[in-house]
């Protein structure tokens, strides 16, 4: 279990690291998405892995870690703001520049 | 105190001179001249005790920490200069006066003289070396701007760099040598460096400091290799040159050599480094000297030359050395100053300092000629001025010295050699310029300068004159003070006399002379010889190759670098991390730990499987982009399943609710987007990218399996024994985030409120790329789908009340604000989907931002509530309710706060998506560059 | 009262902002007024605090009455305190300055640029590692947004690399807090310091990693190298306010490194001990090198001025790798005067360009200055205490490193590199000086003179440099008791965990 969950975190992880190194913001937003898949599930594990163990208390029952849960809500939460925030940014850059390469214009000499 | 106002009167007195600056020429003149006069006479007042040998010092504190102090000391090295610094600044404000044209800011001028004046004095006078340094750096910077006093002209501007440039470096490493000094003898202060000389010259850190040291200030005084810069800064006004090369700036260099003399000197590499780089200055000096065809190039040389044989001296190990170095100090000051000061009046008068051009001038103005004259005479050494006395112990001394061991003979030789350049230079100077036939068409008609231009050349030649024939009784005592706090020793016998009888030196001063006319006589073969050298101008090497060849490969670097490309800076982040921990869990013995596996089961392969072959899916297809999304959202749901095998349901609905939210998001956008990525990465790149990717995902899949294979204790077993007494809920998860974390919470609904209003600045007054208008159509035409828009008339009610009781139960049970928010967004953003945005908007207000500071808000006045009892921030307090149909729960001030959490969820996420609804597309149409 | 002063910096802008956000539709005035008040009124709260930290003893508020390390707690010590004062002080001329002008170029200027405020003043009190990531957000989404603020293409493109790499920065945040939670089981700095110290040899090599991951982070937040190339294009872009606000931003990287960095892998972390400093060493060196290439070859004012905030990360990396407790005192004193010199240039730089036509900033000749004497002094002064040439404050900080340094055997190569980055700079100001103001076209000056506002808040930070001068022993003596009490760690950790160490 323990493996299969870590290829899991893996294949996403790496996914998204592919997809954020493309040149067009489309394809960058998606590549954060997956990443922060893989970070949250890697966030949960860090609890350890339980099954059909409730967070909820009720006597005599063994729990689940929360903090962790918590943690990832913060993240999940945070990261749908960020997440919103790229996908306008990106739109308005599509906008402002006229194309969707991560680059912007290119015709611009760097340096300056 | 005297001493302090004796530093600070010319900084006062350069506040005056701007100040008036908008006075006559005359008065601000006038004004400037106070400062030095007063400081003159006080100086003066002081003489006595001085050349009587006391030592006068001052201390303030400034910076004890730093052992930087504000003392300052007066004894007959310092007074000497002292001396010569406000005497000859007296002169050239004079001169100055006279010498500016109207165009020129005489106010800005003489502040600017006057501050470098105050720099020249703190140097002299600290008795501390930091504040030493600090004088010294202040010099340069002064010097800078005087230098390029007429910065619209190119070669000022350029000289002025230069000398900043040089004379700056040379200051950081005099800067760090002082440190090194400091550390050795555990304080700054001079008079205990000056007493730790043995101590200093034992310790390992010598060499180190005294080369840093030296560099200071060969750099300074532009010796050799570092002399290039003081000829272009010629183009100062001449007053400038003539202050600046003649008896300050320059002098500053050996001045510190005189300084230091006791604490440094004395060794073998002391003697080796200070004679060979003076010696071969002088040489060069006066060689090139002759060459030069611009009278104030000729004397800049023949400054580095003069500056040469001092250091030389300063470097030989013989008795009367330093008494003759500070003689040539004094005496090179008063005739190189006249000598400016005469060529400045050439050039003022005639229009042109071009030797070759110049002529007969004697004809036009036979006092300046007279003058010039004496001065020159003085500086190739004829008996009676008293250049002459200097050179004679000069070369005395060169006989005596044993420095270079079995090369030691070389000194008096070069020496010889040198002496008759500047004999012939010196000849060069009067002869050509003031004799010979009359010029031909000059740029002004040349006549005799006014009488007080005039007026510091007399007095000063004069000097000349005085100390030529009566050494003994004008210079004397002070050289004799002079030279006894210089070596901090008593000093040897000496006579200071025009005539010492027939003896070496002599003769070879006679034999200087007669080879240098001789050397002047047949000039022309010399010139021709030296026109076949290959051309080398200090500006060529410094400026273009030095200076645009390092900046070129500087900007070479940073393009390299910071290439613009993100892509790039994203590679190298994620390289730098994968290998930084990479490396470090290298060592890690067993990857698993001893915790026992779990066993796999169908459902979660599954799962697994589903989302592993989403997540590729996406990555394969994702130029096409609606359809990666699709395979993008399958993932979302997936780890939405993933948390809820591992019973996580808050994160299952969490989780849920954001991936409608956001895939609804990502597709409005995509609207606007091209609906397809064109393939423009080399296969090279992706196959980079690929490996980066796989290496990253391998790394932290890794990481994961280690950690979660070990056991492990946590602070959370807390947080389920508080829960229900301290929290007042059974769901751990929202009692954490509400009660226990409910500051992280707090920051994240403020993250979010931020979000929106940042999103709602990004979206104000947007220009749309997209000439196809579908998300406006989608999103403001009027009919639509009756269908949908029936099932959501009672679907929103329905949602909101769905959203209450999530709420409601969250602390209980899985649910709380934050999804019970998004699902009410959710329900929202279906009614613009459906019925349209005017259609909605008639129905709701448009501005969502009082609903998220409200939201923000409620969740801080309830934190802020409890210190009303005493309690911390965001404490919480909760008792037993009954509240039909959801039951008996337990209504915690947490959720209070939770309300807030739900509002500003709600206000923020439909101040987003609704003004993206609001998009209007361009009307003029643009080309879809690069898409 | 006085025990809840210590939430002020966090709440104080936070209201502010909020109440702005209600303000949304109100006049542009009313904001203005609101912001400055608040900006004003923080000051001598910050104040109070300091005063409170002075006395050396550590403030810890446990938030919700929970005791740590299982609720999260703001501690109070000198370097917090000293840094709450240094962004209260840095705010108010950006904001004057903003008031002036930026402010009209968009949408929510005021709410945003408190929101910033509270981010980074948050993030210097939090003891709470996973608390400090939410901070790290709350500043970042704050500055996106004042970043885009005014848009513009180069605006745009800059802000979009900076996001992207920053979101990236984001994750990796998270999985370094995951590590160290998933192997120490806490997320209170004090008590993973604890934690770390009895970690198992076996699982050492993950903790440290962890340790790696989080260097990167705040790295690439303070700019160090191989991860600053984002900073020029973001800062040179900025409008200028937003610029010198973010002078203070990469030392929120320095500042995390410092704290996060000093306290878990501190002497009591047995093997792990400078498990960081030995990367941190080199990296900062090569940041600074680097850095002052980039100043050498930098073609715009603003650029340089980027550089330079380059190079005074890498001299802070730098003094902060070598562990020194003295070099550390001059270090601090470092770190305040280069955040308000690089403000103070940001929006010279400005005002300069602002009378040079659409040559702007560009180090090429253009048409004279309107105020060519009364900026070209300001400059000269600028240029002197960024370069580290007497008597200002560079100096002081120059000096005082050597001081403390002297004899070290890391000394060589820290006074190599400090100085000749101090002569590149001095080269490059002189070239941009003697471009901008005495190599000027024929044509007259045009336009109007700088506006007063924006000439007093760019002096306002200027003025700080000869202050720190003179008052240079207090404020040295103060860094010193700040180095002294963060090389002790344990009296950090005891504060905050009291005797108990917090294991159970």
């Amino acid at each position: 279990m323990e493996i299969l969950f870590s290829v899991t975190v893996a294949v996403l992880v790496g996914t998204g690291i592919y997809l954020i190194l493309r040149a067009r913001t489309f394809p960058v937003v998606m590549g954060l998405m997956l990443l922060s898949y893989g970070v949250n599930l890697f966030l949960v594990a860090m609890g350890r892995l339980h099954s059909g163990l409730p967070a909820i208390i009720k006597e005599g029952v063994d729990y689940t870690d929360p903090l962790p849960q918590a943690l990832v809500l913060t993240a999940i939460v945070i990261g749908f703001a960020m997440t919103s925030f790229i996908t306008v940014l990106a739109l308005r850059a599509r906008g402002e520049l006229g194309n969707d390469h991560v680059d912007g214009t290119k015709d611009r000499e760097p340096g300056r | 105190m005297l001493l302090l106002f004796l530093v600070l009167l010319p900084f006062l007195g350069s506040l005056l001179s701007l100040w008036s600056a908008h006075q006559s020429r005359s008065v601000c003149t006038w004004l400037t001249a106070v400062a030095p006069a007063v400081g003159l006479v006080l100086l003066l007042s002081q003489g006595p005790a001085i050349l009587a040998g006391e030592l006068l010092t001052v201390h303030w504190r400034w910076i004890e920490l730093l052992g930087l102090s504000l003392s300052f000391r007066l004894d007959g090295l310092s007074f000497m200069f002292a001396l010569l610094v406000l005497a000859i600044g007296l002169l050239v404000i004079l001169y100055g006066r006279y010498y500016l044209s109207g165009k020129d800011s005489h106010g800005r001028f003489f502040s600017l003289l006057l501050l470098f004046m105050g720099a020249m004095m703190g140097v002299v006078m600290s008795n501390n070396l930091l504040l030493l340094v600090v004088f010294w750096e202040l010099t340069s910077l002064s010097s800078f701007l005087l230098i390029g006093f007429w910065g619209h002209r190119s070669d000022a501007r350029q000289g002025a760099r230069m000398a900043l440039t040089v004379t700056g470096a040379g200051g950081l490493a005099l800067l760090a040598g002082v440190m090194i000094l400091g550390h050795i003898v555990g304080s700054f202060d001079l008079s205990m460096v000056l007493a730790a000389g043995d101590q200093i010259r034992a310790h390992a850190l010598y060499p180190v400091a005294l080369v840093l040291v030296l560099l200071g200030i060969f750099t300074k005084s532009a010796q050799f290799p570092f002399h290039f810069w003081l000829p272009h800064a010629m183009s100062a006004p001449t007053p400038v040159s003539a202050y600046l090369h003649s008896a300050t700036m320059v002098k500053a260099g050996v001045f510190l050599l005189a300084r230091l003399y006791p604490a440094l000197s004395g060794t073998d590499l002391w003697f080796v480094i200070v004679s060979v780089v003076g010696l071969s200055t002088m040489t060069l000096g006066a060689v090139v000297a002759l060459f030069k065809h611009d009278l104030k190039g000729l004397l800049a040389y023949s400054t580095i030359s003069h500056l040469g044989l001092i250091t030389l001296l300063f470097g030989l190990d013989t008795r009367l050395a330093v008494v003759a170095a500070l003689f040539h100090i004094v005496n090179h000051a008063t005739f190189k100053a006249s000598l400016f000061m005469a060529a400045g009046i050439v050039d003022h008068e005639t229009g042109t300092r071009d030797i070759r051009v110049l002529s007969g001038l004697r004809h036009y103005m036979p006092v300046t000629a007279a003058l010039g004259l004496i001065a020159a005479a003085a500086m190739a050494g004829v008996p009676l001025m008293n250049g002459f006395l200097s050179t004679e112990m000069f070369l005395n001394e060169s006989l005596q010295q044993n420095v270079l061991g079995n090369a030691s003979w070389l000194i008096p030789v070069v020496a010889v050699f040198a002496k008759v350049f500047s004999v012939a230079y010196a000849l060069r100077f009067i002869h050509s310029v003031f004799f010979g036939p009359r010029p031909g068409e000059l740029p002004k008609k040349p006549h005799e300068p006014p009488f007080f231009m005039r007026a510091p050349v007399v007095i000063l030649v004069v000097l000349c004159l005085a100390v030529g024939v009566l050494p003994a009784l004008v210079v004397g005592p002070l050289l004799a003070a002079a030279s006894a706090s210089t070596t901090l020793a008593p000093l040897p016998e000496y006579t200071l006399a025009l005539w010492h009888g027939f003896n070496r030196p002599l003769l070879m001063s006679a034999t200087a002379l007669i080879l240098g006319v001789g050397v002047y006589a047949k000039r022309q073969v010399m010139f021709d010889l030296w026109n076949k050298l290959p051309p080398l101008s200090a500006p060529e090497v410094f400026e273009n190759t030095l200076h645009h060849k390092l900046i070129r490969s500087a900007r070479w670097v940073t393009r390299t670098l910071e290439n613009g490309r993100p892509q790039s800076y994203l590679l190298l982040l994620f390289v730098f991390t994968i290998s930084l921990a990479g490396i470090a869990l290298w060592p890690l013995a067993n990857l698993q730990g001893s915790r026992p596996l779990m066993p796999l089961d169908f459902p979660t392969v599954a799962v697994a499987l589903t989302i592993i072959g989403a997540a590729f899916a996406t990555v394969l297809l994702h130029h096409k982009r609606l359809v990666a999304l699709l395979f993008l959202s399958v993932v979302g749901l997936g780890v939405a399943l993933a948390f809820a095998r591992f019973s996580a349901p808050d994160l299952v609905l969490t989780q849920l609710s954001v991936e409608v939210v956001s895939i609804v998001l990502l597709i409005l956008i995509l609207y606007l987007l091209p609906a397809h990525s064109p393939r423009d990465s080399s296969y090279a790149r992706i196959g980079r990218h690929v490996a980066v990717a796989t290496a990253g995902g391998v790394g932290l899949g890794l990481l994961t399996f280690a950690v979660l294979t070990r056991p492990f204790d946590s602070i959370s077993s807390f947080f389920l024994e508080h829960s229900v007494s301290g929290g007042g809920g059974t769901n751990v998860v929202n009692v954490v985030l509400v009660d226990f974390r409910g500051f992280d919470t707090f920051g994240e609904i403020t993250v979010l409120a931020i979000a929106a209003i940042g999103i709602y600045g990004l979206l104000d007054g947007m220009r749309l790329f997209d000439p196809k208008r579908r998300l406006l159509r989608n999103f403001s035409r009027e009919k639509h789908s009756m269908l949908l828009s029936v099932l959501n008339m009672p679907l929103l009610p329905l949602a909101l009340l769905i959203s209450v009781y999530i709420f409601m139960r969250g602390h209980n049970l899985p649910g709380g604000g934050f999804i019970a928010g998004l699902i009410t967004a959710i329900a929202f953003i279906l009614q613009y989907l459906t019925n349209g945005l005017q259609w909605t908007n008639q129905r709701l207000s448009d501005n969502f931002h009082p609903l998220v500071a409200a939201g923000v808000l409620i969740a801080g006045l309830t934190a802020v509530a409890s210190w009303f009892f005493g309690k911390p921030l965001l404490t919480s307090a909760h008792d037993h309710f009954h509240i039909p149909l959801i039951g008996d729960i337990e209504l915690a001030s947490a959720m209070a706060f939770d309300l807030g959490v739900y509002l500003t969820v709600v206000g923020a996420t439909l101040l987003i998506l609704q003004n993206l609804g609001k998009l209007k597309p361009l009307t003029g149409e643009q080309t879809e560059g690069g898409a | 009262m006085m025990a809840h002063w210590i939430t002020f910096p966090v709440l104080l802008p936070l209201a502010t902002g909020v109440l702005l956000i209600f303000m949304a539709r109100a006049s542009l005035d009313a904001k203005r007024a609101v912001s400055i008040i608040s900006t004003l009124v923080s000051l001598p709260v910050m104040g109070v605090l300091v005063a409170q930290a002075m006395g050396g003893d550590y403030q810890v508020y446990a938030l919700g009455n929970w005791q740590p390390p299982f609720g999260i707690v703001l501690v109070l010590d000198r370097l917090t305190a000293m840094l709450l004062m240094l962004s209260a002080t840095l705010a108010l001329p950006a904001l004057l300055y903003g008031i002036r002008s930026d402010d009209k170029g968009g949408r929510n200027f005021h709410p945003l640029f408190h929101f910033q405020l509270m981010g980074l003043q948050g993030a210097f009190l939090t003891g709470d590692l996973f608390n400090l990531f939410v901070f790290f957000e709350i500043t970042l989404i704050a500055s996106y947004g004042l970043l885009m603020h005014g848009a513009g293409p180069d605006r745009t493109r800059a802000s979009l690399h900076y996001v992207i790499l920053n979101l990236v920065g984001s994750a990796l945040f998270l999985i370094g807090v995951g590590t160290l939670y998933g192997v120490l089981g806490s997320l209170n700095m004090a008590d993973l310091a604890v934690r770390i110290a009895a970690v198992p040899a076996g699982d050492a090599p993950i903790v440290h990693a962890a340790g790696l991951i989080l260097l990167a982070v705040f790295g690439l937040k303070a700019a160090m190298l191989p991860l600053y190339f984002w900073l020029p294009s973001a800062y040179s872009s900025a409008s200028p306010s937003v610029a010198s606000l973010f002078a203070i931003m990469t030392k929120l990287g320095v500042y995390s490194i410092l704290r996060v960095h000093g306290l878990l892998f501190g002497e009591q972390a047995g093997p792990l001990e400078d498990a960081v400093d030995r990367w941190l060493w080199p990296l900062a060196i090569l940041t600074l090198v680097f850095g002052a290439i980039g100043v050498l070859g930098a073609r715009t004012l603003k650029r340089v001025v980027s550089y330079l905030v380059i190079v005074s990360v890498g001299t802070l990396l730098a003094v902060i790798a070598t562990d020194d407790a003295d070099l550390l005192a001059g270090g601090l004193y470092y770190l305040i005067h280069s955040t308000f010199i690089t403000a103070a240039l940001f929006l010279l730089a400005d005002i300069i360009s602002a009378q040079r036509g659409e040559t702007a900033d560009d180090l090429v000749p253009s048409r004279p200055l309107v105020q060519p004497r009364l900026l070209g002094a300001v400059f000269f002064i600028g240029a002197i205490s960024v370069t580290g040439l007497p008597p200002l404050s560079g100096f002081v900080s120059k000096a005082a490193m050597f001081v403390a340094s002297a004899g070290a055997g890391y000394a060589p190569v820290l006074w190599a590199v400090i100085l000749l980055a101090g002569l590149v700079t001095l080269v490059s100001m002189c070239r941009a000086g003697s471009t901008l103001f005495w190599n000027s076209t024929a044509e007259p000056p045009q336009g109007r003179g700088a506006d007063k506002s924006k000439l007093v808040a760019a002096l306002f930070l200027l003025i700080m440099s000869p202050v720190m001068s003179l008052w240079a022993d207090p404020l040295l003596a103060y860094c010193g008791a700040t180095a002294e009490q963060l090389t002790n760690s344990a009296g950090y950790i005891q504060a905050v965990l009291g005797d108990t160490g917090g294991m159970e």
